[in-house]
């Protein structure tokens, strides 16, 4: 069986409404990469809870900035790296919530990074030079 | 994402489609607010065509869950998708809310 291998980058500004633009280039790289249906649905929610705390989290108001994000498939993995030159910060550090508490002690925030480690298989963070490094990977079996 | 509302006294139905996420949660608070006059009791509410949710989606459903509880009601969530069922599951969500297959056992309950 042969390794197929691919490459792709997407660049996103700072502005939530990207997100649709992510969508609809995830549509496509399934599609073109042939991936299982297993595939891009975690990847599209990891990436939108990244992407959005990077958008709303990083930059300073009101400026602009780029976003980059690469995809690779090594195999049946695939490899996702988002990186920003905002404010340092290491999702992976984040506290998990308490999923047993009541409806009415449960605190309506802090659900997004939890999710982002529950549906990849794996996540780290690097803070390269000025810039961060989000690492998420999703594995497959064929 | 699509939204149809219907109340009848004391029942509230709303039918959600297609996406809520970081882009679009606004919409489906503000359609559900405006469903939620004082005389609901009950909301039923039809996730078959929902097909993805991010946790913008789920506070709202969080915020959705802690009104109706303040104000005595009760909320019927029928028919989720496995691919969002999963995601209630993960984030322990499925235990603090009414999650029925189908209307018909929604209604019974």
């Amino acid at each position: 069986m042969e390794e197929t291998q691919k490459n792709k980058t997407l660049v996103i500004r700072n502005d939530i409404s990207e997100l649709n633009r992510l969508v609809a280039f995830l549509e496509k790289l399934e599609e073109e990469w042939d991936l299982p249906p297993s595939v891009i649905p975690p990847v599209n929610l990891a990436l939108e809870e990244a992407l959005s705390n990077v958008i709303f989290y990083a930059f300073e108001k009101d400026t602009e900035h780029e976003i980059r994000l690469n995809f690779e498939r090594r195999g049946t993995a695939m490899v996702v790296v988002v990186t920003d030159d905002g404010k340092p910060y290491d999702p992976t550090q984040k506290e998990d919530p308490n999923l047993h508490l009541s409806v009415e002690e449960r605190p309506i925030g802090g659900l997004g990074i939890f999710l982002i480690r529950q549906v990849m298989n794996e996540v780290a963070y690097n803070r390269v030079g000025n810039k961060n490094q989000l690492t998420m990977v999703k594995t497959w079996n064929t | 994402m699509k939204i149809t509302t219907e109340t009848n006294g004391p029942d509230a139905f709303v039918q959600v489609e297609g996406r809520i996420d970081t882009t679009n949660y606004n919409e489906f608070e503000n359609a559900v607010n405006d469903v939620l006059n004082g005389s609901v009791k009950q909301m039923y509410l039809d996730c078959s065509g929902l097909n993805y949710i991010s946790s913008s989606g789920l506070r709202i459903f969080l915020a959705l869950q802690k009104k109706m509880m303040t104000t005595g009601g009760k909320l019927k969530l029928f028919a989720m998708q496995p691919s969002i069922r999963e995601i209630f599951d993960i984030s322990g969500f499925s235990s603090i809310f009414a999650i029925f297959p189908d209307k018909a056992t929604a209604l019974q309950a």
